[in-house]
């Protein structure tokens, strides 16, 4: 038992380390390094798709197949749950 | 599982219509403001997953049949028949790329006005297909989420008292 | 320091503590609970993050739906963890 605990103090070190130099040399907030795809979309959401939203016309229209994707893996879990728990007593 | 108590019962009969007419809200300004189809379509099946807890399995697969499992099934394909059917009008119609939003900036067709530029008053009937595109995911998200909770219910139907 | 910048702070620490709680907890239901004030905060810590959209996302799957699955599956089973 000590030595499982001795292992998890080690392991526990490493990880917490690991974060808190990840968390020193993290970029600053909202101050990306290359923005043409950013000022592109902001500048041209209304007039090449209409939407006030940007967000939504990104999701929608210039990066439709992810939300394709997404939509075909909402469809898989789905479908893997109704085949769990398909029919448990007749 | 059986359902839980009358105070539940009756505060979640009250607050659900709020969460159903809040997620229509987020699926039909999906456009305009935060949240899309996706968001609201979580939303509205909070709710009724909310309902289920609350009334518990017994009672709700009293009222329902495996008839009402395959309609909420064909509600989802139906979505996202929709969402994809969508996307492949793209390819007949306009400058025939997938994902084509051909409505946009007609303005005889529905959610076909022009938008006005800059922080404006934001008008509902803009966008071309991505109200559309919002809508078809909104019910597919809605009876996706609600048909995993709909199931686990069907599941422990059977455990009476628990 | 500005309060917003306090929000900051008090947040992540609040989500570290109902996750430890959520770990601590012997009744699973409350477990469960836990969870869900985590996935709230969560959800809070989008919003003042400037990112609505996920926050919508993570209240409605994360704070419901998860646990309306966790408390269903719950009282089909047993209530407290280590009983037989």
């Amino acid at each position: 038992m000590l030595t499982r605990n001795i292992a998890g103090v080690i392991v526990f070190s490493i990880v917490a380390v690991f974060f808190i130099f990840t968390a020193l040399l993290m970029h600053p907030f909202g101050v990306p390094d290359e923005s043409d795809m950013d000022d592109y979309i902001i500048d041209n959401t209304q007039e090449e798709t209409g939407a006030n939203n940007g967000v939504t016309a990104v999701v929608f229209d210039y990066r439709g197949f992810d939300t394709l994707g997404e939509a075909t893996v909402l469809f898989a879990a789905v479908t893997g749950v109704i085949v769990l728990f398909r029919r448990l007593k007749k | 599982m059986s359902g839980m108590s009358k105070i539940v019962k009756t505060i979640s009969s009250i607050i659900f219509p709020f969460i159903t007419i809040y997620g229509l809200y987020v699926i039909a300004h999906g456009h305009l403001t935060p949240g899309g189809g996706f968001q609201g379509g979580a939303v509205v099946a909070s709710g009724l997953a909310m309902l289920l807890v609350a009334y518990g399995s017994v009672w709700t697969m009293g009222k329902l049949k495996e008839k009402h499992l395959s309609i909420n099934q064909t509600l989802e394909s139906v979505g996202a028949i929709g969402f994809i059917g969508l996307a492949f009008f793209g390819l007949i119609f306009g400058t025939k790329i997938f994902f084509n939003n051909f409505l946009v900036n007609k303005q005889d067709y529905l959610f076909g006005a022009t938008v006005k530029l800059g922080e404006t008053a934001a008008n509902i009937n803009t966008a071309g297909i991505l109200p559309l595109m919002n809508f078809a995911v909104g019910l597919k998200v809605i009876a996706g989420l609600f048909g995993i909770v709909l199931l686990m219910a069907y599941a422990t139907r059977l455990k009476e008292g628990k | 320091m500005t309060y917003i910048e306090l929000i900051h702070i008090i947040v992540p620490i609040l989500i570290v503590g109902a996750s430890i709680v959520a770990v601590l907890l012997r009744d699973l239901l409350a477990a469960v609970i836990a969870i869900a004030a985590m996935s709230l905060l969560l959800s809070l810590e989008f919003y003042i993050l400037q990112a609505p959209d996920v926050a919508i996302a993570q209240a409605g799957v994360g704070a419901c739906l998860t646990t309306a699955i966790f408390v269903i599956a719950i009282r089909a089973t047993k209530r407290m963890e280590g009983e037989a």
